[in-house]
């Protein structure tokens, strides 16, 4: 059974996708099969991680793979309301200036 | 307060919310160690899913399991894990560079940035022993 739930709000052109749960390495190819398709329809994407309690550099791959891949379809992928164990683990890769984080 | 648990997980990337939990237990006997519970459990989350990743190519069908040893004695933290897997070429072992923004290569950085000390060790009867160590 996955560690992590995802639960999605679309809004016209924004979905926003609630994570809750720990995101390591079993649950990273679902979490990027759950939100790459979700960016290749080139909507801007709002990932709210308030109710994600761990994540290590697997989900932080998910966030710069997700960020770059928007980039380069012209969108966007925003952080929004990162727990303060996710935001101790974007400052310590120093990604902070480089994710979208609102 | 000394501290001295170990416990075997089997190799496998579902073992590793096992890890954490396992972690946050044996942390959370020592209020100095307790105070530094999300990098510690992080670094050794870090440690764990290269153990899956490297050492075994995450293969599902091992029947391995690696073993953790934490103990914490006169103020040092020492996190011994044992695999059994591929033997790691200490050579290799390098995080990316920062400056350098892609994914991956991320877990032996945060690993070096929580802990004093990284030491691959010889442990008879295992492949591979990465020692952690901490100071307090």
């Amino acid at each position: 059974m996955s560690d992590l739930n995802f639960k999605i709000i679309e809004n016209d052109n924004i979905s926003t996708i609630f994570l809750n749960g720990e995101i390591d390495m079993s649950v990273t190819e679902e979490t990027k099969n759950f939100i790459m398709p979700i960016i290749e329809q080139k909507k801007e994407v709002h990932l709210n991680l308030k109710d994600v309690e761990y994540m290590d550099s697997s989900g932080i791959s998910v966030l710069i793979e997700s960020h770059q891949k928007a980039l380069e379809l012209g969108t966007r992928v925003v952080l929004k309301e990162i727990s303060k164990s996710v935001l101790k683990v974007i400052m310590m890769a120093k990604l902070e200036q480089i994710l979208i984080l609102e | 307060m000394n501290i001295f648990e170990k416990k075997d997980f089997p190799v496998n990337s579902s073992s590793l919310k096992d890890i954490r939990e396992f972690s946050r237990s044996v942390i959370n006997n020592s209020s100095i160690l307790a105070s530094n519970k999300d990098e510690l459990v992080l670094a050794i989350g870090e440690a764990a899913q290269n153990i899956v990743k490297h050492a075994y190519g995450d293969k599902r069908d091992t029947t391995d399991t690696m073993l953790i040893q934490i103990s914490f004695i006169d103020k040092k933290l020492e996190i011994g894990f044992f695999d059994k897997g591929k033997p790691i070429v200490k050579e290799n072992i390098k995080h990316r560079s920062l400056d350098d923004i892609k994914p991956g290569g991320l877990g032996t950085y945060f690993i070096k940035q929580i802990m004093d000390e990284v030491v691959f060790k010889d442990a008879k009867g295992w492949n591979n022993n990465l020692v952690l160590t901490k100071k307090y």
